[in-house]
Order: structure tokens, then C-alpha cells, then sequence
């Protein structure tokens, strides 16, 4: 089951053929009392699919909305009745609050990992993600996997987030480049996997895939403080300008 | 300087104030308004019944306790926003329910959420219904700081602007707060008394003697403001200085007593350039009546010097703290060991505070402490050297003040075992009912 914990509601529209699944919380606004299974579609290969939704942009409270969606598949046993395999919390890039931390508290989700590029903000808003990791760690809360690299195309890239996580007491799950099959795929509303289940994309995900269904042990991690943070990314900022006027960088972005 | 016990609590047991939205009850005290709640149902349930309620069982008057509309938040508001259950609300009540104004008040759920109050209210407005908002949600802080939230709403969205000429001789009255001081019906009757007396014409805004919403809209005609408090009003007074230009005049001590009030009367007699004579003559004919009756009091006093007592404390806010101190010292001659201020006034106005308690009387001079927290105030009065033979202060203090062997007179919030009706403790009536309750507490200890 793919959980999207995200009010834009789009985690799970590659799943349905580039349709828009009714949120749980939209339910909810139409009646009080919502049947779990009115809200799960199923979607590729048999993947369960579940919006949490959320109010309007600008309104409301989408954090407590989370909270609201997940407690009301754990009172009515949702995640034990459908016999799943695996459940898949996509939550938004940041714990901005205590509702979308809710996945990663006691009795709900039992890994946690993190997608970040190479970017500073994307680093950043990990490092943040793991303080909330490591806060809710004391009171049983999900442990970290690793980091799941994105947009990897450049060594350096490669690089910064290796020594993100070696600061930081992780690893890499997976390298995943940036590729135009992932832009065509959600063009067509559907999965790399499904659209194009032979490319090098797709292979990269099925490794993932295995690597996380493999998985047994998280760890806690150990956040830097932000001033550390800053100093570590200013030190690659410099490490990079001397790339680039080595023409290191530059010749890696012509081959691109 | 060294941190107090009850600042280094983080909970605070028996707090003697409601949270901001509890101001819901300064808009029931404007006759003829009637507050709409924008929070949880207990809120406002809560808030009414301890400051209303078990608080000299104060009632709900006209718009308060059960009779006004509430949004009664649910889960859907705080997921999807209260906007529209507050369009609807407002809609219906200013079909179905009469006031002259309503007041929104949020709680906490509207304001963290961040509803859009500002806009929904707006829209009615802006048809000429009669409806402010006041963001009072508990997390700003107290019912005081929620008081003036709602006044300063009432007069932006409601007063507005004003360009005519001022009223000669017409003042408003900043002072004591509505329902959470037990007695504030029959002060403000009496403030405004003894006002009129002098001849000015007073908006007392607030309580049985005020003309409601119309005589708000008065309140930018007036000559001059008038704050009779340690420190609550002054924000609005300064706000009304900015927005009219009125000036204002600061009394910190609520005068209590024929010396308190003449003094009173005198200055605000001299400011408000009102003939001398005039105010002199009221001040006689009051103090006639007012030493009559001392006069006749002076045997009992005499004669029953033995169960007198002299020393005294006060756990209350900064106001009557002052005003009772200020008339038990000056005029009874009792001496204060402990005062104890527990509204947690903002920083900016304790040194003030504190320096009103260190001149109390020619050689009368004590220590004020800020301390909100019931059990520090417990400790602090039974690990004292001095005790006091009576304690103005509240319900929640009789449990100490049988400890020591004091009296209590229940003087603040919450007095959950006085019934008040129009009984007042200021001015020259207000003062012979305070003398009636403090040496009836004392003959009565010997019952």
C-alpha cells in the first residue's frame, strides 16, 4: 500500500494511470464517519493505493489532517485486514509540524527514509528530518534506513551526500540519477516501472526496492547542529569553485 | 537579583485569571453585546463559569454564559479551517439573536490554525451588520491581555474614526476588569457616582451604568481618559491618544476611602478645570454621610480592640492589592506583611508596580512579589516570619489562612463563597462595605 501523506494528494497518481484518487479527508468533510476501505483504490500491480488529502491551500490545518487519515486506518485495522506486504508512508520533504511526523511516531511506520539530492535545501531539510527522527527515537519512534540519493549525475554530487551521511551516521540506499524516462513516464500518468519496465531507470528502482525489502536494521541518526551544517556546506561551496576553475565541473556538464 | 520558586515551575496550580479568550466576558459587560465564541465548546463553557459564575455567582447577564452563540469547534473546523462554520454562525445568530454588537472572540484552535476571522467578519461589515472580531486566543495570554484586545477591537471596527469636537467635561473610564473582579458591578457604579458628583459626565462603558454600544460611540468626544488601574487600560488609553488625540490620566491606586477618594476627586477636578468649589462641596457632603457612619463605627473599634487585627496580607492582582493596602494602612491603620500580585502583569509595568507598594504610607513600606502559582503563594505566606491575622484574598486561600489563623476576606477572583450582587468596595460607599466585611470576618471568628 502507498500511503500519500501530502495535502497536494498527488503521491499515488502515477499508480492510477495519471487519475486522482478521493482523499480521505475529503470523505470526511462529506460525511462523519468514513469506512477506510471506501477510500483505498487499487492501482498497478496491485498496489493499494491511499490519499490522505487535506484542506484548501492557504486554510486549515493539514498537519492535524494527517493525523486524522492515519488514526482512522489504524482504529478500523485496515493495514492488518488487507494482509499487506508492505505499507509506504510518502510523506512531504519536511516535518514542519507534529502531524506529518505522525508516520514516523510509535506503532506506525518502522523504517524511515529520506529522498535528498545533492542541493543544499534538500540536504538541509534531511538534516532537519533526521533531528525529528532522532527526537522521536526516545519514545519508540521509527529509525532512520538511509537516504535515498536523487538526481545524481554528477560526481561531486555523489560526493556531498556521501559525506552527508557519513557525518550523520547513515548511508546510502540507492544512487537514482536524473532521467528523462522518470519526466516521460509521469507524462503518461504512470510508474517508470510500468511504462518502461526494461529501461536502466527501472532497474535502478527494482534494486532500491530490493535493498528496502531487505532492509532489517535502522539506526539513530546524529543530525548536525545548523552552524555545523552551514560551515560543512561552505567548505563544499569552495570545494566545488576550485572544481570548477580546474574545468572538472565544466567538462562533466558538456558530456551531460 | 534571585529567580522566584514559581517562575522556575512550568505548571501553575489554582492561576487566579482566566486565558484570553475569557474576555468574551468584557464584551457581556458592554449591555446590549453579546460575544460569539470561535472555540471549543469547553472554552467557553469554562471560562464563563469560573469567572462568572463561581466567581460572587455574577450570572450571565444578557449575552453571557449559555445565551450566546458558539462555533463549538469540532475536528472538521481544525482540518479543513473554520471559515465557513463562522460565515454560517454569524449569519444565523444575527438573525435570531438580538444585540446590538457581537463581538467574535477566538480561541486558540481558530488562531493556530490561522482562520481568515479578519475576512469572515469583513464580509458582514462591510453590509453594516454590527459584528468586530478580537483575536484572544488563550496562548496570548490572559484574560486581562484579552480585555484589551477586545476593547481596542470594539473601537477600531466599531467607533471608527471621528473628526468632531471634543465634549467638554465628558470623560471614559479605564479601570477595574469586568466579571473577573468579583465586585467590578457596584465599583464602576460608584466610580461613576462619584464622578458625576464633581460634575463631569462619565462613560463608564462597562456594567449596569453604561449606555452600551451608544455610548461607545461617545467615547471619541470625550475630553480626556481616565485609567484607574496599576496597569490595565493604559494600552487603550494610549491607543484612543494616537487614534483621537485624547489625553489621559493615570491613577494606579483605585481610591478607596473618604482620604483616597477626595484626592481623587481633587485632581481630576483640577485636570478637568472643573470649579474647585464645586468639587469641594461634594467631597464635603460625601465625607458627612461617610464619617457619620465612622463615627458609629469608632466604638466598636474601640471597644473591641482585642480582636482587631493588625496585620494583614493580600494575594490578589496589582490594583486592589494597592487600593486595599493603600486604605487599610491609611485609614484603618493595619500593617501589611505580606502582598502577594497574581495577574502576571507584563514586565514593562512591574518596577512601577513595585514602587506604588514601597510608599504606601509615611513609613509604610513592603516588598511586593509577582507570584501566580497557588502553591508558592501557600508556602511563601506559611514560611513567612510575620502572619497575618487577615488575608484579602480568594476562595483558594482559605486553606492557608486557616493554617495561619487569619481571616479571609474574599476580595478576588475566584470568590466562590461571597454572593455579589451590587456591593462595591471603592470609593466612600464601596469603603464602609469593606469595613462591614473585614471586622465581620473578625467578630465572626469568634462565633
Amino acid at each position: 500500500m502507498q500511503f500519500g501523506c501530502d495535502p497536494k494528494s498527488d503521491s499515488t497518481n502515477t499508480l492510477r494511470g495519471g487519475t486522482y484518487i478521493p482523499t480521505v479527508l475529503d470523505t470526511l468533510r462529506e460525511k462523519t464517519k468514513v469506512n477506510a476501505h471506501e477510500v483505498v483504490y487499487e492501482g498497478f500491480n496491485g498496489i493499494y493505493c491511499v490519499e490522505a488529502g487535506g484542506p484548501s491551500p492557504g486554510v486549515g490545518c493539514a498537519g492535524r489532517g494527517i493525523i486524522t487519515a492515519v488514526q482512522l486506518f489504524k482504529q478500523q485495522n485496515i493495514f492488518e485486514e488487507l494482509d499487506l506486504d508492505v505499507i509506504l508512508y510518502d510523506v512531504l520533504g519536511d516535518v514542519v509540524c507534529g502531524g506529518f511526523a505522525v508516520p514516523i511516531r510509535e506503532g506506525i511506520a518502522q523504517h524511515v527514509f529520506t529522498v535528498s539530492s545533492a542541493d543544499f535545501m534538500s540536504i538541509y531539510a534531511s538534516n532537519n528530518l533526521f533531528k525529528g527522527i532522532s527526537g522521536y527515537s526516545r519514545s519508540g519512534g521509527a529509525l532512520l534506513g538511509g537516504v535515498i540519493a536523487n538526481s545524481i549525475n554528477q560526481p561531486y554530487s555523489k560526493e556531498i551526500v556521501d559525506d552527508f551521511v557519513k557525518r550523520t551516521d547513515t548511508q546510502v540506499v540507492e544512487y537514482i540519477p536524473r532521467s528523462v524516462t522518470v519526466t516521460q513516464s509521469e507524462l503518461q500518468g504512470k510508474t517508470v516501472i510500468e511504462s518502461a519496465p526494461g529501461s536502466a531507470q527501472a532497474d535502478i528502482y527494482r534494486s532500491l526496492a530490493k535493498k528496502i525489502a531487505a532492509h532489517t536494521e535502522s539506526k539513530v541518526p546524529t543530525p548536525l547542529e545548523i552552524s555545523d551544517l552551514r560551515e560543512w556546506a561552505g567548505q563544499w561551496g569552495k570545494h566545488l569553485l576550485e572544481l570548477e576553475r580546474s574545468g572538472s565541473v565544466a567538462e562533466t556538464l558538456v558530456k551531460v | 537579583m534571585t529567580q522566584h520558586p514559581s517562575m522556575k515551575s512550568e505548571s501553575i496550580s489554582r492561576a487566579r485569571y482566566g486565558c484570553a479568550v475569557g474576555a468574551m466576558q468584557s464584551a457581556v459587560a458592554i449591555p446590549g453585546t453579546m460575544p460569539i465564541a470561535d472555540c471549543g465548546p469547553g472554552c467557553a463553557d469554562k471560562q464563563y463559569a469560573s469567572l462568572a459564575f463561581y466567581n460572587g455567582f455574577q450570572g450571565s447577564g444578557y449575552g453571557g454564559g449559555a445565551s450566546h452563540p458558539s462555533i463549538n469547534t469540532t475536528e472538521k473546523e481544525v482540518v479543513f479551517g473554520g471559515n465557513d462554520r463562522l460565515r454560517e454562525l454569524i449569519q444565523a445568530s444575527t438573525k435570531v439573536l438580538k444585540a446590538d454588537l457581537f463581538v467574535v472572540t477566538t480561541g486558540c484552535i481558530s488562531d493556530i490554525v490561522g482562520d481568515d476571522v479578519a475576512s469572515v467578519v469583513g464580509e458582514f461589515q462591510r453590509r453594516n451588520v454590527s459584528v468586530v472580531y478580537a483575536e484572544t486566543g488563550g496562548f496570548m495570554g490572559n484574560n486581562f491581555i484579552g480585555h484589551e484586545v477586545v476593547v481596542k477591537a470594539v473601537i477600531d471596527q466599531y467607533v471608527g474614526d471621528f473628526s468632531g469636537e471634543k465634549e467638554q467635561g465628558l470623560v471614559n473610564i479605564w479601570t477595574e476588569l469586568p466579571y473577573q473582579n468579583t465586585f467590578w458591578r457596584g465599583d464602576l457604579a460608584e466610580i461613576k457616582r462619584v464622578l458625576e458628583g464633581i460634575g463631569l459626565k462619565v462613560n463608564i462603558l462597562f456594567g449596569h451604568g453604561s449606555g452600551g454600544v451608544e455610548e461607545w460611540k461617545t467615547i471619541p468626544k470625550a475630553q480626556f481618559n481616565i485609567v484607574i488601574h496599576t496597569w490595565l487600560g493604559l494600552s487603550v488609553a494610549e491607543h484612543l491618544s494616537e487614534k483621537y488625540g485624547q489625553p489621559f490620566l493615570h491613577f494606579p491606586t483605585i481610591p478607596i476611602g473618604s482620604i483616597a477618594t477626595g484626592n481623587f476627586l481633587r485632581d481630576v477636578g483640577k485636570y478637568a478645570k472643573i470649579d474647585s468649589k464645586k468639587v469641594e462641596s461634594f467631597i464635603e457632603s460625601e465625607e458627612r454621610d461617610y464619617y457619620k457612619y465612622m463615627e458609629e463605627f469608632s466604638e466598636f473599634f474601640s471597644e473591641y480592640f482585642f480582636g482587631v487585627p493588625s496585620k494583614f496580607a493580600v494575594v490578589t492582582d496589582s490594583a486592589y492589592a494597592l487600593a486595599i493596602t493603600k486604605f487599610a494602612v491609611n485609614q484603618l491603620g493595619l500593617i501589611p506583611v505580606k502582598v502577594i500580585l497574581t495577574e502576571n502583569p507584563p514586565e514593562e509595568h512591574r518596577e512601577s508596580i513595585r514602587e506604588q507598594f514601597r510608599s504606601i504610607a509615611d513609613g509604610v513600606s513592603i516588598e511586593a512579589e509577582f507570584i501566580e502559582d497557588g502553591f508558592v503563594i501557600e508556602e511563601e505566606i506559611r514560611n513567612s516570619d510575620r502572619k497575618p491575622a487577615i488575608l484579602f484574598g480568594t476562595t483558594w486561600d482559605r486553606d492557608i489562612a486557616k493554617e495561619v489563623g487569619a481571616g479571609v476576606v474574599e476580595v478576588s477572583f475566584p470568590a466562590s463563597y461571597e454572593v455579589v450582587l451590587s456591593r462595591s468596595y471603592v470609593g466612600y460607599r464601596g469603603a464602609l462595605s469593606l469595613i462591614e466585611k473585614i471586622f465581620t470576618v473578625t467578630i465572626g471568628a469568634s462565633a
